[in-house]
């Protein structure tokens, strides 16, 4: 289908972006329209109104602040890839954005439209969830702050009003003991939806022991989620291979794919089990 | 297959040419590169409408009703046709009588469904609108209703007694036998039989460009259509469908932004004809990429099992071999497809006793036709998995099976087709082997596996179809050259190909050579860019054109410089004295001198390949094809036990292409059909459930992208033996067909165990994993 017909209303400030669309009930907000624009021509949305949020100055930078490294909503995963900051502080983002569809999008799509859209196989929601996110939704009452986990409903769903936006991705600034890993699996290198998702976190003791351990799984459930059985067995352990075995098994007994994709927790069992080994080899102090 | 040292090559004696064998920039190129070359989407006219199709979603059902008036009365609507308003016209997809043992016209396709539907995606009626919104509400005012009829989703199950039927009297669209020697005697004779069975997906082409076209009425009140096509000649089917006479339609082709065979059906341009014929005003359809996944042909699925007889040391006694293809819900060319497959069944080897049955039924899916190779590489991943099978059988290195039976020249093929070009598919073997290096090592985790596939696939078309191709030539007054010739470019190279041929013949550089191609008015016709055809066929239609004003022009030269015909070279834009180069005339002075005389400076030429009659419809045997082109692929993969991914980490690719006239273009093709064959060994397949297509568009059907493969190390041979002009063979669909089966057999060596089902995906990988591990071939 072509295109549907829509009035494209391009507000220039955050509070100028909220009104419109608390007085328009049928419009939706666009970013990069990576995912609303295919949508769109498939007729599973036929809103009256586009507001393009991704010129709003509030959504578009990336700062660190008071121990946070803040994202705006409109950030693109391009700028996410190139951005110094971010790999020095959160790799793991890095990892995450390169892996991301193919550059053309990566040059859209946005992170806060990523989340927003909540697709099973999103690749921003499992690493950001090991980092601890919070993300800030500011509506027509002011702005709301959730940790990205209760932000994350099911596919497709977020505690998202339609009055809202998502104005900022809140990463707490890991410690210099955070070790962190991303793969995404699809079936081919770039430019495909995943297939698996997995992202680890571990923060290390001084001794090289594993003070806690985050481990999220994208694309094999409704939505990303923490493998938390899986992170409980690493805390307070040394990662031996014993122990990142275990850790892995329970990481893949974690999912619950679909019918006929049972081979997913092998594979997710495989990816984190290396995910954890790589990290355990960086770890300063360990054996 | 490691350490192998290339068999030296027999001598050839190619002469060294000025414009032919050399890599020279195609006269397509620089279009292309700067985006100036206009494709069929491009093109706009005054007044021009939009249209829209209207599709089945239903599987197999009775339309109860269909009732276009909301339409019809939509503003700005101009024009809603149904089946009734074309009057049942088909098109014409199969030619009775030419296809084996069934002639079943009655089964062709409608172009607008009349009372039944048979596969999603069916055509049932069309909409022409002031614009393309227009055109899209229009369809959503159609009312159809429809009643629901049993269906049938594989064709194994559409021939059982009871099965829905979709035409009368059964679901049979074709069936071949093939009976060469004395196959029990053969089975006799053997130390061990071995039995395989390997299954092949749906595959799309996924071509660059969508399906698109413009037609419009002329002055004359001739139909004209443009159109992205690799089949001018369809004007005559669109004639009569329309009812009028053949030259009251013109087809002007476009450069093809990519066939693979999908564009020689039938597309857009009938809907096309019928919107302007009624509308009288010219008329746009451009498919969307999920139409053209919806509204087009697929690669047929196939079931082929081997039975193969074998000595010991690995020789042939006997092969039997049944295939099944799925047809989808038309026949179109799935009766040639069949007979390709089943021509080719037994490989570029040589087997004295034969029996293959095949047969193609008809299902509640996506209609399945012409793709690159047509069956000929599911042909191929039947022979080239069973060799592999037999070496594991035998405890054989799989070269040494293949090279105790490797055809040679002379020796016939599975009908009793003597091959008489050279046969070098050791020489391939053997280079693509050594190209691989030294083995990657295994790791824990990491599984190295190598596979060789030798194929050999036909080029020019089925001979009992009395092919042709025309060309004419012409020199200008100021030594230039003119080309006209109806071939369809479908971005192989089909055009650059003839124009290097002529400059060679003629003696000018290739840049003072103009073609105007693929126009059915206008060019010569030069039939199908399909079945690797045109620079075979219009090669040597261009060659013989080229050659008659060579034969003059020397004639004339000679006369005025004072020699004889035999001592004239024409080289450099001038006609020069062979053993004394300063003796020479400007070939504009020469051009002017003859066009004085009344000495013709133009040819048209007309190439007839050779003309057989059909098979013996009991035994099968007969010739079916001009020629063939050898070739073989190896390749080096990686599996990940662990995750089920396959890395390929090295591919060579070999094929003895005759005579190369553009290397790099070869070179291209070379790459590409490897490419293309690796994805669909990998990545590719077009999934339908309950006649459903669960893989609607690009992001969800897996093409490879340029990331995914290393680059392929082609290595091009040259026997001079083709029947093509230079010496030449084709190359267009040869390149694809070795591929897939030597990464199926590279998966085998990785794992110990086969996988029978392509494409080889994480999931099926670590199915067979478990499957190794059970049987400790892991």
């Amino acid at each position: 289908m072509t295109l549907p017909a829509f009035d494209l209303l391009r507000p220039t400030t955050l509070d100028e972006a909220l009104r419109l669309l608390s007085e328009m009930p049928d419009a939706l907000p666009i970013a990069g329209g990576t995912n609303l624009i295919p949508d769109l021509r498939k007729g599973s949305h036929a809103p009256g109104s586009l507001i393009d949020v991704s010129g709003l100055p509030e959504l578009c930078c990336i700062r660190r602040k008071e121990g946070h490294l803040l994202i705006g909503g409109g950030v693109t995963i391009a700028e996410l890839l190139d951005d110094p900051m971010v790999a020095q502080t959160t790799p793991i983002l890095t990892e995450m954005a390169s892996s991301f569809a193919h550059t053309l999008v990566r040059n859209r799509a946005t992170i806060g439209g990523n989340l927003v859209a909540a697709a099973p196989c999103c690749d921003s929601a499992p690493a950001l969830l090991v980092l601890d996110a919070e993300i800030d939704l500011a509506g027509p009452e002011g702005t709301r702050r959730l940790p990205l986990a209760e932000f994350l409903v099911g596919a497709f769903t977020t505690r998202r009003e339609s009055n809202e936006l998502l104005t900022c991705v809140r990463v707490p600034v890991p410690s210099d003991r955070s070790y962190t890993g991303f793969v995404k699996m699809g079936l081919r290198k770039i430019s495909c939806m995943a297939k698996i998702d997995v992202a680890v976190r571990v923060e290390a003791h001084s001794d090289g022991r594993c003070e806690f351990a985050r481990i999220a799984i994208g694309a094999v459930a409704p939505i990303a989620y923490r493998a938390e059985a899986a992170e409980a067995h690493l805390a307070g352990n040394v990662l031996d291979a014993v122990a990142i075995a275990e850790a892995a098994r329970l990481a893949g007994a974690s999912a619950h794919p679909r019918s006929g994709s049972e081979y997913k927790r092998q594979v997710i069992e495989a990816l984190a089990r290396r995910l954890l080994t790589d990290v355990a080899g960086r770890i300063e102090g360990g054996s | 297959m490691d350490d192998v040292q290339p068999k030296p090559l027999p001598e050839v004696n190619l002469p060294d040419l000025n414009q032919v064998g050399k890599p020279l920039r195609r006269v397509d190129a620089l279009g292309k590169a700067v985006g100036a070359t206009v494709y069929a989407a491009d093109f706009t006219m005054p007044n021009m409408l939009h249209a829209k199709v209207l599709r089945s979603d239903r599987p197999h059902a009775r339309i109860v009703r269909l009732d276009p008036s909301q339409a019809k009365a939509l503003d700005g609507v101009a024009c809603v046709l149904t089946g009734d308003d074309v009057k049942g016209a088909k098109l014409n997809t199969d030619l009775p009588g030419q296809t084996g043992r069934e002639a079943r016209s009655g089964s062709d396709a409608p172009v607008l469904a009349l009372d039944t539907v048979r596969y999603v995606g069916e055509p049932i009626a069309l909409v022409a609108a002031e614009t393309l919104d227009l055109a899209e509400e229009a369809l959503r005012l159609i009312d159809v209703e429809y009643e629901d009829l049993p269906a049938v989703f594989d064709p194994e199950e559409a021939m059982k007694p009871g099965a829905p039927i979709l035409f009368e009297p059964d679901n049979v669209v074709s069936r071949y036998t093939i009976r060469k020697g004395d196959l029990d005697a053969g089975m006799a004779e053997a130390d061990l039989v071995v039995e395989s069975t390997f299954r092949m997906p749906f595959v799309e082409h996924a071509y660059l460009e969508p399906d698109a076209g413009v037609a419009w009425v002329d002055e004359q009140g001739v139909i004209n259509i443009r159109v992205a096509t690799q089949v001018v000649e369809h004007f005559r089917s669109i004639a009569r469908a329309l009812g009028v006479p053949q030259n009251r339609i013109r087809i002007r082709g476009t450069m093809v932004g990519g066939g693979f065979g999908s564009k020689e059906d039938i597309t857009v341009e009938i809907f096309l004809a019928f919107l302007t014929r009624e509308t009288g005003r010219p008329v746009k359809l451009v498919y969307t990429r999920e139409e053209a996944f919806l509204a087009t042909s697929k690669r047929h699925p196939f079931t082929i099992t081997h039975r193969t007889g074998v000595k010991k040391d690995g020789r042939i006694t006997a092969s039997q071999i049944e295939m099944v293809a799925d047809s989808g819900a038309y026949p179109y060319l799935t009766p040639y497809v069949l007979l390709y497959a089943t021509g080719m069944a037994t490989g570029p080897y040589k087997i004295d006793n034969v029996r293959i049955d095949s047969v193609a039924a008809a299902t509640n899916q996506t209609f399945t036709s012409a793709f690159r190779g047509f069956g000929g590489p599911q042909a191929a991943l039947g022979y080239e998995q069973q060799m592999d099978e037999i070496a594991r059988a035998l405890d054989l290195d799989p070269l040494e099976v293949r090279r105790a039976n490797y055809m040679a020249s002379g020796d016939t093929t599975c009908t009793g087709q003597e091959v008489s070009s050279a046969v070098w598919s050791e020489e391939c073997a053997t280079r693509v082997l050594a190209a691989l290096g030294d083995r990657t090592p295994d790791s824990p985790t990491r599984r190295i596996g190598r596979g060789l596939a030798n194929t050999f696939q036909s080029y020019g078309r089925i001979m009992w179809f009395h092919d042709t191709s025309r060309a004419w030539v012409g020199v200008e007054l100021d030594g230039t050259v003119v080309i006209r010739c109806g071939v369809p470019d479908i971005g192989a190279g089909q055009s650059n190909s003839v124009c290097q041929i002529a400059a060679e013949i003629l003696g000018v550089p290739l840049d003072r050579v103009t073609i105007y191609a693929t126009d059915s008015a206008v060019t010569p016709l030069a039939g199908t860019s399909t079945a690797t055809r045109q620079l075979y066929m219009s090669g040597n239609a261009v060659y013989s054109a080229a050659s008659k004003i060579r034969a003059r022009l020397a004639r004339r030269a000679a006369e005025y410089i004072g020699v004889s015909e035999e001592n004239i070279l024409l080289e450099n834009s001038r006609a020069i004295v062979t053993d004394d180069p300063s003796r020479f005339i400007e070939l504009d002075a020469l051009a002017k001198m003859c066009a004085a005389e009344g000495i013709e400076l133009s040819h048209l030429a007309q190439f007839n390949a050779p003309f057989t009659d059909g098979l013996d419809p009991e035994t099968g045997q007969g010739d079916i094809w001009p020629d063939f082109t050898f070739g073989a692929v190896a390749v080096e993969i990686a599996v990940d036990i662990e995750t089920g991914q396959i890395d390929l980490l090295k591919c060579a690719a070999s094929h003895d292409v005759g005579r190369a006239i553009n290397p790099a273009a070869v070179q291209g093709q070379i790459a590409g059909g490897t490419h293309q064959g690796l994805g669909y060994a990998l990545l590719e397949e077009f999934v339908l459930e309950e006649g459903r297509i669960r893989t609607p568009s690009l992001a969800e059907y897996m093409i490879p992208t340029i990331f995914d493969f290393p680059e392929t190390d082609v290595i091009i041979l040259e026997s001079g033996t083709g029947v093509g002009p230079f010496g030449a063979k084709g190359i267009g669909e040869p390149a694809l067909t070795p591929a897939a089966p030597a990464v199926a057999n590279a998966v085998a060596d990785a794992l110990g165990i086969r996988i029978p089902e392509l494409p080889f995906t994480p999931k099926r990988v670590l199915e067979a994993v478990v499957e190794a591990r059970e049987k400790r071939t892991l």
